[in-house]
């Protein structure tokens, strides 16, 4: 499958602090890709250097085949973006603003699509975008991606800032919009309940590094918990690169991992593990999954 | 992006020729005042003896309109980095700013203009040739200054970096102070040509601020 974003061999520090080194990864056409991390891996980073915004110490990226640094200014008619908080020109009000964006994109703007959005919003046309709830500006910013109509859609942690109703309604327009035309997503957010009902693919990220790269569907699939009983003051002390974040809480023992349950079993005996009874295994959310593979701290 | 500039500045570029014309023409009421009591021949006198030229309330006024100018317009671009908007819309960045920035000059000048035809309307019923022009020219670094604050404070707001930001201020303070280097009239008269070229080559600065602020050095 053709890859719209493509980047290879990042490397980036503020200052003397790494961010992260050699980070590599690819987001297919057609694909919503969400990038989730803790604070501080990056994420905001990674939008900054793909968006145009930050130059990498090192590596390339690419939209379209074309590199960011070197963009011609007309394939940004294809690349929506949304800023971290929902941004927009404050001092207009929602048609002046869609006057405004309107000439930039001639063919493609779809007007119906920005008004159909906006008619859910109790604002009157006059008031202007400053005197607008989050939720609110969420919306303006949102119908003015859908009327851009790109073809690929950045959304820099879309859900700040809003309340359950406008991010269920956000999520599920923009999934909507995006499934019914083919779009392709990078998006970032907090809230990674949302993220579970819209991605299809999904990058956690560390400090440093990527965790892991795989279809969301895949990740619930095969990625579990398993705990069981330990004898009371047992001291952990398990190193294997495919048992995450192994903890002892009192008797209770739990490690995330992809292997199946036999492979785990297998391999904590192997370590010397005092494995008594039975292993459990569980299925896991997103967030589950994002904590086992991240850690709690 | 004209039609977003007039949208962010329409107010204030009202108040903006209201106050800089209520300035000049307030300037001429107190010649015209002065003028009525002592005669119009005591105040050429005056102007040739003792270097008067009748409009030095509007030496700060033009540096002032241009600041707050360059506030109004770049300010809520920088809030929120909602410059990243407008650096992403399909145009080149050099154009989108050149057109920025062009926006503001011509609103500067265009309210330059309109002050001299003011002054010029009223100092050339009155005074000879020699006089008026004497006015005017004094008046004219005044006004270059207005726009080289526009200028020199858009580059300091959108200026990514603090520290920098804080540099940008000194650097611009002391170019602000060229303008003002000597107060008797006409000076600057042999050296406006000069001054004139170096005022708008202080656009080139902005690019360097915009420059930055794609790289993300902040």
């Amino acid at each position: 499958m053709e890859s719209v974003i493509s980047c290879q061999h990042l490397t980036h520090y503020y200052g003397k602090r790494k961010i992260y080194e050699d980070l590599s990864f690819e987001v297919p056409q057609g694909r919503i890709l969400g990038l989730l991390g803790k604070n501080g891996t990056g994420k905001t980073t990674t939008i900054n250097i793909l968006s145009g915004y930050l130059k990498p110490r090192s590596g390339v990226c690419r939209i379209f085949g074309s590199d960011i640094q070197q963009m011609d200014p007309l394939l940004r008619r294809r690349i929506g973006l949304l800023i971290e908080g929902h941004v927009q020109y404050q001092f207009m009000n929602i048609e002046q603003i869609e006057r405004f964006y309107a000439q930039f994109y001639p063919g493609q703007w779809r007007k119906d699509a920005y008004y159909e959005l906006m008619a859910k919003l109790k604002v009157a046309p006059k008031q202007k975008i400053s005197r607008m709830s989050c939720g609110q500006r969420s919306q303006v910013a949102l119908g003015l991606i859908l009327a851009q109509n790109p073809d690929l859609l950045v959304l820099d942690d879309f859900s700040i800032g809003l309340d359950p109703g406008y991010r269920r309604l956000f999520v599920d327009y923009l999934r909507e919009f995006v499934k019914a035309e083919n779009k392709t997503v990078f998006l970032t957010s907090h809230i990674i309940q949302d993220m579970e009902r819209l991605v299809d693919d999904c990058i956690i990220m560390d400090y440093g590094s990527i965790l892991t790269q795989q279809p969301l569907q895949q990740i619930l699939d095969t990625f579990h918990r398993f705990t069981c009983t330990v004898p009371e003051g047992y001291e952990l002390h398990l190193s294997d690169a495919g048992l995450y974040h192994p903890a002892v809480i009192r008797n209770h023992f739990e490690v995330y991992s992809f292997l199946p349950a036999d492979e785990v079993r297998q391999r904590l005996l192997k370590a010397g593990f005092p494995l008594q009874g039975e292993l459990s295994s569980e299925n896991l959310s997103l967030e589950d999954a994002f904590i086992g593979l991240t850690g709690k701290y | 992006m004209y039609y977003k500039e007039w949208i962010k500045t329409r107010w204030y570029l009202l108040l903006m020729f209201l106050a800089t014309s209520g300035f000049a023409g307030y300037c001429l009421l107190r010649l015209h005042r002065v003028a009525l009591i002592k005669g119009m021949g005591h105040m050429w006198e005056i102007m040739l003896t003792h270097d008067v030229v009748f409009v030095d309330y509007l030496k700060f006024v033009p540096l002032v309109a241009g600041l707050l100018l360059a506030f109004v317009q770049f300010v809520p671009e920088m809030y929120h980095k909602c410059l990243k908007l407008t650096l992403h819309l399909p145009v080149s960045h050099l154009k989108v700013v050149t057109q920025m920035l062009s926006f503001g000059v011509i609103a500067i000048l265009a309210c330059d203009v309109l002050n001299f035809v003011i002054l010029w309307s009223y100092l050339h019923e009155v005074m000879a040739y020699e006089l008026w022009s004497r006015c005017l020219l004094t008046a004219l670094p005044w006004y270059m200054a207005g726009l080289a604050a526009y200028l020199l404070a858009s580059w300091t707001i959108l200026e990514p970096n603090w520290r920098r930001r804080v540099f940008n201020l000194l650097v611009s303070l002391l170019v602000i102070k060229i303008y003002f280097i000597c107060d008797a009239p006409a000076s600057y008269n042999s050296f406006l040509p000069v001054l004139l070229v170096f005022t708008l080559a202080l656009l080139i600065l902005n690019w360097i601020s915009i420059a930055r602020f794609k790289e993300g050095k902040e």
